[in-house]
């Protein structure tokens, strides 16, 4: 221990430590906990969670605990780069900003010129802050091709609930009596709904968890639905048997509100609670149970996740039987239930009226080129108003087909969020132009023309709003380290550099929050004089039941049993428009032959606590926390069964291809399935998956059920 | 009395915030060969609880009678007057490890000159009246600041609480 120094980290008037207000950005969104920063000299000396922040008030999660690590790591980038080597080779030179910035805006432009604006792609990974500006600037440049990580996160769910209800619907979990949380670990992702979970279930909420893991939710549950991964849509068709055979369901709801009752139901009286056991694995008593609990409750809300249930190739169709569970009940947009709230800023709805869509939008889709991914996966442009698709993006860069992508601008971009992850790395080396703007030198950086240097959230500014009405501006507590610059202001200097004729990206980055805020009547001048945030002066809370006023927003004005979107694809692409259960593409029900060979469940990326994708596994303070990775979870009975101890090394094999990693032994694991960590450069889990192994409504990767086989493998092989 | 830092099992999801704050607080680095003063155990046995896991947070326990500054040879180990903090005097401790034999859980750390060194309670922070940094950060309050009678009294409550729900015939928002 050092020795002990009288108040060496806190004010004291004379020791010069002051404290500033600033959020944590390393996971997102929703969450961005206020943050205390301590700063000594311009060094931060010490984080800790702001009180007066509405959503964390004074805690943090190890990740953002980990704040000062992962502001002052050493592999962060110092200089503009520009590459000097064979892409990958990670030879580079520093160059100017000047240089760098009229080199990107020269290039584009040469390609705008010749193959037109859409030949070129702006990706946003995370985090999320800036991408209304990029979208602006992708559709200001004139080209559809604005894609982000959202394409196998967000969108799926709000995919699947804009199909069944028209518009999303948000657990309302202060007022439910009973929660239904299908897939999902806040404690680990999100620790404010963690803790709003415990405080509501003091109140005396009901909670069911659905979650083949064992985690701190499901060991909270009144209920745990244990299924097998993939099998999500066979069990709410079997919850929905018992609530509509033991006329458990809202009559009236279902009678003035809803299309396709009549079909819905003869669908479902396949799925007797003995046939979903036997599909999920999930007894038929506690389907039952948990039917009647959820039904017979007066108010209950499902709580979605964002890609739990979707990663799946039935991803869309399982979620669908989910959501209809909340139209059976007449659990949508009623106190307790599912309600509609408008979205205020960046996917929340912040309880105040924007204008962020005329700002993301100054360009209509009608005058560019389909979006990346809208031919292959054609419901996507129906539902998602926001952006292409990038699952398909290594296809078009590989065919030019339907048109070419010469160039990609990739803000934080991370190669391995992709299924056969090394194919899109191949993809990224056939493109003319490509460039990577990150805060740290990651393998995807090292696959770019110009690398770019971003400043961490400490070091610029960022408008957040937060579902409680909570709103914040926030202002740099520190000098952006090194030549580091916000992902804003490089947006913004871009636009200039390339010519763009738009009025807001001339009048600078505070003149357009100004612009988005004005229907609020908040302005930067007044976010500025409440630098921990503040909750909104005028609070917009729409009515309940806001479907009795103008419908609800789906093409037959009624809550979707049987989708009027999905009907037209029936004929074409073979989707159905009721919620059909089929198993995973890759399963021991779809493919019992492969099953044979690969007798083993994949699922990949529940989260650890630690960890956000790779965000932290550079900083010691959290690696610490989980040694020995990157390994898998299996089940002990499994480990046994093949002499597997805790610590050795396994083979984790698919028949596209296979990786070493170490075994974690634990309980948390099924029998039969494997549970590995996602986007590990040592091990990296989804160069296991085919390129095409997508749901074919979304396009989103089936990561959470293929098929694999485990052996150990000895250590003299590995080292 | 004097407080100490209580885990309340049942509210602890084992997420290592407190691990983190605690190194953050107290400048310790892994990659220095300094290893945190607090750590989280993840513990499966289905005959301790039903669904096999539970989560432990430990870090020094500022014993009573404490068996590590009786075993110190050299006095490097003391308990401050009035806090009742156990301090370890980094200029004193020779790395005999004697104070980690005598330790019953296992907490004294040794840096890379096999200087002793463990939890300090955050003397500087509650010495003006905040929380330790472990307890600060700690989002499902399952670790505490308090005096052990004050936390016995708390676990005691919620008990009788959970005695009275379980047989009241009152259920709350459920059609029977």
């Amino acid at each position: 221990m050092r020795p002990e120094q009288k108040l060496k980290k806190i004010p004291n008037g004379e020791n010069g430590i002051v404290i500033k207000k600033s959020i944590c950005t390393i996971c997102d969104p929703l969450t961005q906990c206020g943050l205390d920063l301590y700063i000594k000299d311009g060094k931060i000396v010490k984080v800790e969670g702001s009180k007066e922040h509405a959503y964390n008030q004074g805690s943090l999660c190890p990740k953002g605990a980990a704040t000062r690590q992962y502001v002052y790591h050493e592999d962060r980038i110092k200089t503009p780069l520009k590459r000097i080597g064979s892409r990958g080779s990670n030879q580079f030179i520093p160059i100017s900003w000047e240089e760098a910035l009229e080199t990107i805006a020269c290039k584009l432009n040469v390609l705008k010129k010749e193959y037109g604006p859409e030949s070129v792609a702006f990706f946003s990974g995370f985090t999320k802050y800036f991408r209304p500006y990029l979208k602006r600037l992708t559709h200001s440049f004139g080209s559809p091709n604005y894609i982000t990580e959202s394409s196998c996160c967000y969108h799926a769910t709000a995919m699947t609930q804009a199909l069944v209800f028209g518009r999303q619907g948000l657990p309302d979990m202060a007022n439910t009596d009973c929660l239904l949380l299908w897939s999902g670990n806040p404690f680990y992702t999100n620790p404010g709904n963690g803790r709003n979970l415990v405080k509501n279930q003091e109140r005396g909420m009901k909670l069911i968890v659905v979650d083949p893991r064992i985690t701190p939710t499901t060991a909270r549950a009144d209920i745990h639905l244990r299924l097998r991964p993939g099998t999500d849509g066979a069990l709410a068709l079997a919850m929905a048997h018992v609530i509509i055979n033991e006329k458990l369901y809202d009559q009236d709801f279902v009678a003035n509100h809803t299309y396709g009752f009549e079909e819905y139901r003869d669908y479902v009286q396949h799925f007797t609670p003995e046939e979903g056991h036997r599909l999920t694995g999930v007894p038929a008593d506690l389907i039952k149970e948990a039917a009647r609990m959820y039904a017979k409750a007066k108010t209950a809300a499902i709580f979605p996740s964002a890609s739990a249930v979707v990663h799946h190739t039935n991803g869309i169709q399982n979620y669908r039987a989910v959501f209809c569970l909340a139209g059976l009940t007449g659990n949508y947009d009623i106190k307790g239930g599912n309600r509609y709230s408008p979205h205020s800023f960046i996917h929340i709805a912040g309880l105040i009226p924007t204008r962020e869509q005329e700002f993301i939008q100054p360009r209509p889709w009608e005058e560019m080129p389909p979006r990346i991914g809208s031919d292959r996966f054609p419901v996507w442009p129906e539902v998602v108003d926001e952006e292409g698709q990038a699952m398909q993006l290594p296809y078009q860069i590989r065919s030019g087909q339907p048109y070419p992508i010469k160039a990609l601008l990739g803000f934080g971009m991370n190669y391995r969020m992709w299924p056969d992850s090394e194919g899109l790395r191949q993809s990224l080396n056939m493109l003319d132009f490509f460039v990577n703007i990150d805060i740290f030198m990651t393998d995807t950086c090292k696959m770019a023309d110009i690398v770019l240097p971003a400043c961490t959230s400490l070091e610029r500014s960022e408008l957040r709003c937060y579902p409680m009405g909570y709103i914040i501006f926030t202002q740099p507590v520190i000098e952006p380290l090194y030549e580091s610059r916000s992902d804003v202001d490089i947006i913004y200097q871009l636009a200039e550099k390339l010519g763009l004729e738009d009025e807001l990206f001339a009048a600078g980055y505070e003149t357009s929050i100004d612009y988005i805020l004005e229907p609020s009547g908040i302005t930067v001048a007044e976010l500025k004089k409440h630098p921990a945030g503040m909750f909104v002066p005028n609070p917009v809370r729409p009515p309940e039941k806001s479907y009795l006023q103008n419908g609800f927003a789906t093409p037959s004005g009624k809550l979707e049993f049987k989708s009027k979107i999905l009907e037209k694809y029936e004929d074409k692409m073979g989707i159905a428009a009721l919620p059909v259960y089929t198993p995973p593409k890759h399963s021991p029900e779809a493919t019992p032959d492969l099953a044979k060979e690969y007798p083993f469940i994949l699922n990949t990326g529940s989260r650890m606590p630690m960890f956000v994708h790779t965000r932290t596994f550079r900083l010691s303070w959290n690696s610490c926390l989980k040694k020995n990775q990157p390994a898998a979870d299996i089940n002990p009975e499994d480990a046994e069964r093949l002499g597997i101890k805790q610590d050795d090394y396994i083979r984790i094999s698919t028949p596209k291809n296979s990786i070493v990693v170490r075994a974690n032994l634990t309980q948390m694991a099924q029998p039969g399935v494997v549970h590995m960590h996602h986007a590990f450069a040592q091990a990296d889990v989804n160069i296991l998956f085919e390129a095409d192994y997508l749901d074919p409504i979304s396009g989103f990767p089936g990561f959470k059920s293929a098929l694999c086989n485990i052996e150990k493998v000895n250590e003299t092989e590995v080292c | 009395m004097k407080k100490a830092v209580f885990l309340d099992p049942e509210r602890c999801v084992g997420c290592g915030a407190c691990v983190v704050a605690c190194m953050d607080e107290n400048d310790i680095y892994p990659e220095k060969g300094e290893p945190p003063l607090r750590r989280v155990y993840q513990i499966e046995d289905r005959r301790i609880s039903e669904n096999g896991i539970i989560y432990i947070s430990i870090a020094c326990n500022h014993c009573e009678d404490s068996p590590c500054l009786i075993a110190c040879p050299t006095g490097a180990i003391s308990r401050e007057p009035g806090s009742g903090r156990i301090v370890t005097d980094t200029s004193l401790c020779i790395g005999c490890h004697s104070c980690a034999l005598a330790c019953p859980f296992g907490i004294p750390r040794y840096n890379a000159e096999e200087k002793m060194y463990k939890c300090t309670l955050c003397g500087d922070r509650i010495s003006v009246g905040l929380e330790p940094a472990c307890v600060r950060v700690c989002f499902q309050e399952a670790l505490s600041l308090e005096s052990a009678n004050d936390f016995q009294g708390k676990k005691e409550k919620a008990l009788m609480e959970s005695l009275i729900k379980a047989t009241s015939q009152k259920r709350i928002g459920f059609r029977e």
